[in-house]
């Protein structure tokens, strides 16, 4: 009997877990997001999708995130191994150099992911990443230190204010964070014709990138010198964002979404401010997941992939997260839509990932952060 | 009293020990008091709002709870099998003659030349071919060879301050050659040992390039889950409640270690 | 000594030959398959630089890196920083060395437990605990603001400053501990013999103890030159976003402007830095070895 009771179990076990498949879920974004995940979106898709497990691992903050994870898997390509990951956050499939070329990345359509096909024409940049939730850079500030009526609505006003007020407005690092990276961004736009359809993915061109960043590069090195602390760039979106909670500066660009969790946390104090400008708004852009061909469980992770892009998840990025659906509004819950009308875009400006975005981080290293302007 | 008039006759060591407090210790400071603030605003010299909130929050993660014991584990054992691997190899260069015995001591100098981030992919390509990525012995692998320098040198060093005299005096009596070891050898070189094992054991337990690299998603240590909460983590005492929590072992390890760290053979280690 | 005894030690000689090598295999062979395999294959690649879509022999890459602005300001920049971090470490360290050696006072084993402290706090927590303590509105610059009214307060944080303050502070336990066993070599003696002949405090150490404890600063000056040249969390950290130093210059060429080639670059011309330093080392200890022997 009791060896009946054990060979059952034994089998219950073996049956259980053959049935079910891990996938690991490799994610560098900030807390916020990585918080969402475990609370919100792995419990939500083990329910519906009951053969697949998600492994969350967080590895954001480390030295480059998930890089070192892909660099591995990578390597596992090409020497046909077991990469120990199936599915990446976030990444930009641009990298490893010549990693899409030779079908490292999943190319994602409506074949593989069938909700492909709701993902708004504004968010799509290459077939091999998943946009799946969109976030805008915003202005925040310290109210008690910024009047009513000096708050910035255009880029000109706002140049007026770091101008007027030296030493208390600071972005960060293009390269290590999106809010510093987007404030660069507009300055490109603004020295461009505000015209963020001049950069594609496909129309890089060396020449033309020196031409028009140069003008970019004249407006940020104008700004340098009243910057905070003659111009030191701090390494990150969080760095930046605990200058102005230090009262160290009273203007940053921040991602809405961390902002508005800052404020909950009460990093933030309640009299932080957000605004965005008008002209044209600060540049945003959607994060964006990767799936690697050679993931072992390529079946669970296409299953994710899908089902991050439903309603309900999609609905979740609004509600819970403060992001951008990156499916169109029509299929989202009615109420809603009618709670956001005043919000509703399917436009975030953006700005190509991949040689465009390299092309900027280091011409910015090379122009800009060296402070030229400052010695002379 | 007299402990006050001792520390009267000693100007010059009172100003080394304040100057070096407030080098060492202030930094410190500042993040024992973000342990313990709720609400902690410019200009305020002190939290405006103390607390304990953030610690039962940091330690309600599931992730720490793992990963605490782990680490410890993981540190015990690169250093238990550093020590296997390493003391006889110490014994070997202080007491055996052999060619290019030279070479091969200062050969180890290239763990630490070579930077670490250069070798990422071809290490990463040799374990996956091993097996060996997200796995325990893959991360005690990975971190044993960052070991290999100290725990070589300093042991060797001991080994050649070993008096001779002594040993062949006991065989001369007729002792066996493994009691002279246990007895008179070994007892000459254990501080200069301890020593070496408490600096492998605490560089390993910090070590997270390799435990990034080759441990995830199977293996995730306690500092990997730092770099977590400390970077990109908006709330600044998540972090601050970690270092104070990893800093009471620490502690008592540099308390019961000090008298060996002091010891000629450490330093003698390094050629000294 | 007799002839019997000359064969049995010789006999034991060549019996504990291979016995010797058996004993170091195992850590050289772990070092050769995980640090020095990996690296020539490095140095390798480098030294291959593609030209016109095909891979060959060439030195393409160093002069691309030596040929570029920004590369070689980080370099000079690196060295600069390293200079500096040793001078400071051991302006800070001979000091407590000197008082550590001869005192006999209570207060020298707090010295001592202060500054072995460091070996317990890993980069990150120090990058940490150092921007919120001398970073902007940090404790230090309320605490100066408080207690004197001062406001003229610069924050080291995200310059050049910053990075030498983090790497001095993480250098201090290994620079202590072995100025100390150096000075411990220093013969009680010697230095009262020169007391009795009248040399003055600053005479004594120029002219007696610096001499003495040449090689322990050199040792100090290699393992801090080791430690410091590569070293990425804290001028990532703490620094400036240019000049930057290698070890973040080289994740930046790597993951950002996605060149691998001149990540591998800075990488090895790293080493080689290193190498040299590690050179100096050595060919230090063999010279003590000879005199030994």
């Amino acid at each position: 009997m009791i060896r009946i009771c054990l060979s059952l179990v034994v089998v219950f076990i073996v049956s259980t877990t053959f049935s079910q498949e891990t996938i690991d879920l490799y994610n560098g974004s900030d807390t916020n997001i990585s918080d969402w995940y475990s609370n919100s979106i792995i419990p939500m898709f083990q329910a519906a999708v009951p053969e697949c497990k998600v492994n969350q691992v967080i590895t954001g903050g480390g030295a480059g995130g998930n890089d070192p994870i892909v660099d591995r898997a990578y390597a596992a390509f090409k020497t046909g191994d077991d990469p120990k990951a199936d599915y990446f956050e976030q990444f930009d499939p641009f990298r490893p150099v010549g990693a899409m070329d030779e079908g490292f990345w999943v190319e994602f359509s409506t074949d593989n992911v069938p909700n492909y096909a709701s993902i708004v024409d504004a968010a799509k940049e290459t077939p091999f990443n998943l946009p799946y939730r969109g976030s805008q850079v915003l202005i925040a500030y310290d109210k008690t230190k910024v009047n009513e009526a000096e708050v910035p609505h255009t880029w000109d006003d706002l140049v007026t204010w770091i101008k007027a007020n030296p030493g208390e407005f600071i972005y960060g690092r293009p390269d290590r964070g999106g809010s510093g990276r987007n404030f660069v961004v507009r300055a490109v736009h603004e020295a461009n014709g505000r015209d963020p359809s001049l950069f594609t993915v496909d129309n890089f061109d060396t020449a033309l990138a020196a031409e028009r960043f140069a003008g970019a590069w004249k407006i940020l090195n104008d700004l340098a010198p009243y910057l905070y602390d003659n111009a030191s760039y701090p390494a990150g979106n969080t760095p930046t964002l605990q200058l102005l909670a230090q009262g160290a500066v009273s203007m940053i660009p921040a991602w809405s979404d961390q902002a508005i969790q800052a404020i909950s946390l009460g990093v933030l104090p309640e009299s932080t401010g957000l605004v965005q400008l008008e002209d044209l708004p600060l540049v945003g852009g959607y994060a964006t997941s990767t799936i690697p061909t050679n993931a072992a469980n390529l079946d669970c992770s296409l299953k994710l992939a899908n089902f991050v892009l439903s309603p309900e998840v999609q609905a979740s990025v609004v509600e819970e997260i403060g992001g951008f659906p990156a499916i169109n509004w029509d299929l989202l819950p009615a109420e809603l839509q009618e709670r956001f009308a005043d919000v509703i875009t399917n436009q975030v400006p953006d700005f190509p990932g991949g040689d465009w975005n390299s092309a900027m981080n280091d011409s910015w290293y090379e122009n800009v952060a060296p402070n030229v302007n400052r010695n002379e | 009293m007299s402990f006050l008039r001792k520390l009267g006759k000693d100007p010059f060591g009172i100003f080394i020990f304040i100057a070096l407090f407030l080098f060492i210790i202030g930094p410190m400071i500042s993040v024992i008091l973000w342990a313990f603030s709720v609400q902690w605003r410019y200009p305020s010299l002190l939290p405006t709002q103390w607390g304990l909130k953030f610690w039962s929050q940091t330690f309600k993660r599931a992730d720490i709870l793992q990963a605490l014991p782990l680490s410890l584990f993981l540190s015990l054992i690169v250093t238990l099998i550093s020590a296997v691997i390493c003391l006889p190899a110490a014994y070997a260069f202080a007491r055996l003659k052999f060619r290019g015995s030279q070479f091969f001591l200062l050969s180890f100098l290239a763990t630490n030349a070579f930077p670490r981030f250069g070798l990422y992919i071809t290490i990463a390509v040799i374990f996956l071919k091993l097996n060996l990525v997200s796995t325990v012995l893959g991360v005690v692998l990975i971190q044993l060879v960052n070991t290999l320098l100290f725990m070589i040198w300093i042991p060797t060093a001991a080994f050649k301050g070993v008096d001779k005299s002594l040993e062949e005096a006991a065989l001369d009596v007729g002792a066996s050659r493994f009691r002279v070891f246990w007895q008179i050898t070994l007892p000459q070189v254990i501080p200069a040992i301890s020593a070496a094992l408490m600096l492998t054991f605490v560089g390993t337990f910090y070590e997270t390039q390799g435990a990034i690299l080759i441990g995830l998603p199977g293996v995730r240590t306690m500092p990997v889950l730092m770099l977590s909460l400390i970077n990109n983590q908006l709330v600044v005492q998540y972090g601050a409640i970690l270092s104070l929590t990893l800093w009471i072992p620490s502690l008592l390890m540099l308390f019961f270690a000090r008298r060996a760290l002091s010891g000629k053979s450490l330093a003698a280690g390094f050629g000294v | 000594m007799s002839t019997s005894t000359l064969t049995k030690k010789e006999q034991s000689r060549t019996k504990s030959n291979w016995i010797a090598y058996l004993l170091i295999s195992a850590p050289f062979f772990l070092m050769v398959l995980l640090i020095v395999y990996p690296a020539s294959l490095s140095i390798i690649r480098t030294l291959r630089p593609e030209v016109n879509g095909t891979r060959r022999f060439g030195l393409e890459n160093y002069l691309a890196f030596f040929s570029d602005h920004t590369s070689v300001t980080n370099l000079v920049f690196t060295l600069w920083s390293t200079g500096a971090i040793i001078a400071l470490l051991f302006i800070i360290c001979l000091p407590i060395a000197l008082y550590l050696r001869f005192t006999e006072s209570r207060i020298a084993h707090f010295v001592q437990g202060l500054a072995l402290f460091p070996l317990f706090v890993p980069g990150i927590i120090l990058a940490y605990a150092l921007i919120r303590f001398i970073g902007p509105n940090g404790l230090l610059e309320t605490f100066i603001e408080v207690t004197t009214g001062w406001q003229g307060y610069h924050t080291p944080y995200l310059k050049p400053s910053g990075s030498i303050i983090g790497l001095v502070w993480e250098g201090i336990p290994i620079t202590v501990l072995v100025l100390t066993a150096g000075l411990a070599q220093v013969p009680d003696n010697l230095i009262e013999a020169a007391r009795d002949v009248g040399a003055g405090r600053l005479q004594i150490f120029f002219q007696i103890i610096l001499p003495l404890i040449g090689r322990s600063m050199l040792i100090a000056f290699a393992l801090n030159f080791l430690g410091v040249i590569g070293a990425f969390t804290l001028p990532y950290l703490l620094g400036p976003a240019a000049p930057q130093m290698m070890g973040p210059f080289m994740q930046r060429t790597f993951y950002n402007v996605l060149n691998p080639d001149a990540a591998e670059t800075q990488a090895v011309i790293t080493f080689l830095l290193s190498s040299f330093v590690g050179f100096l080392y050595v060919r230090s200890a063999v010279r003590q070895q000879k005199e030994e022997a």
